[in-house]
């Protein structure tokens, strides 16, 4: 994730992000997990989390995403965000 | 005089009159109060008869110069009144608990600035966990300017304004995000049973998680701003939008009806160790 920036802001880069991951990924899932690696990410907002997972869950599957390398306030914004969605669902 | 939250509802006749942003008695202005200034002023913007009254206090014109006010109220053509703050020289680095005026007119500008601004949060005083999350609260509050104002923004004034200060004394940091947008009001107009004339019931439904980007997921960011402020750092949420005022801490929410502002101002205050 570090090369999309260490500051991951807002649902516009979010989406931005999953499209180039699904052509990073091309395919590979079928075999593998998308690992999304946040070492060395600074800031992680919530909208860019939930925006982020929501659309690389839908097309590869909850337990196919993974998250790697989280910071204590990385994991603290994915346990917000799931906490949320979790309430609402 | 101190223009600052616990007075400015009082005082707010003499500081916002017959278009005029009035300072001349100011002697102390905290971001709150500040943030106030600026929607005023982008209000008052198009207004043949505008002022602009700068402080005759020299402390308070330093500080006003050392947060970059004549480039805000540049933008917002207040350039004639900004003379008495054009003449002052200042060593940049004199204060580095001041943070400048930040307008960001376009989503792009504030994504580049969080960078910034958690390199300022660490520079004050937070640890890198809560300097990172301070500055997602930052990005959700500056996220929603854009997410419900873009293709609506009443007057020619657009973008998120941030303004933050530390108090190292109390170990506290404000930070405010003033919105010159629809408010919460004109966002949650789109609604199937859209809130007609109340500007604190459309905060509060606001708060509860209601958007008025409808059928999209979304409506967490001020639910979490309110959960980590309160829960993580012992702070205060505040929302005037409109002419409704919300304040929620660990006590609970408040809200009353205040002087009317186009758009919305929102802070968070936190607590630091």
């Amino acid at each position: 994730m570090l090369k999309f920036n260490t500051v991951l802001n807002g649902r516009p880069s979010a989406k931005e992000a999953a499209s180039r991951i699904q052509q990073i990924v091309n395919g590979s899932a079928e075999r593998e997990d998308v690992v999304l690696d946040f070492a060395g990410i600074e800031v992680l907002t919530p909208s860019y989390a939930d925006e982020l997972l929501r659309i690389l869950r839908a097309k590869y599957g909850v337990d196919k995403v993974k998250t790697i390398n989280t910071s204590e306030a990385v994991t603290e914004t994915f346990n917000a965000v799931a906490a949320l969605s979790k309430e609402a669902s | 005089m101190d223009i600052i939250f616990d007075t400015i509802y009082k005082i707010q006749s003499e500081v916002f009159h017959d278009h005029a942003v009035d300072l001349k008695r100011g002697t102390w202005l905290d971001p709150w109060a500040m943030g106030l200034v600026c929607l005023k002023a982008a209000e008052f913007k198009n207004q043949t008869n505008k002022q602009l009254i700068l402080p005759s206090d020299a402390n308070m014109l330093l500080y006003l110069k050392r947060m970059h006010l004549e480039q805000i109220f540049g933008e917002f053509t207040y350039k004639s009144f900004l003379k008495p703050l054009e003449s002052i020289e200042i060593n940049e680095r004199e204060n580095d608990n001041v943070c400048e005026i930040i307008h960001c007119i376009f989503r792009d500008e504030l994504d580049a600035r969080l960078g910034k601004i958690n390199r300022m949060f660490l520079h004050f005083g937070l640890g890198e966990i809560e300097g990172s999350m301070t500055t997602s609260l930052v990005g959700e509050l500056g996220n929603n300017v854009f997410d419900h104002n873009d293709g609506q923004w009443p007057t020619s004034v657009r973008g998120a304004i941030i303004l933050a200060q530390v108090n190292p004394r109390q170990r506290r940091i404000e930070v405010v995000v003033a919105d010159p947008g629809i408010g919460f009001k004109g966002s949650l107009a789109a609604l199937s049973a859209p809130v007609k004339n109340d500007d604190l019931e459309a905060i509060k439904l606001g708060l509860s998680g209601v958007t008025g980007r409808i059928g999209e997921p979304r409506g967490q960011g001020l639910r979490i701003v309110q959960n980590w402020t309160i829960n993580n750092f012992a702070g205060i949420v505040r929302i005037h939008s409109g002419s409704g005022l919300v304040i929620v801490d660990k006590n609970g929410l408040h809200a009353e009806p205040v002087f009317p502002i186009v758009g919305t101002l929102a802070s968070f205050m936190v607590k630091y160790q």
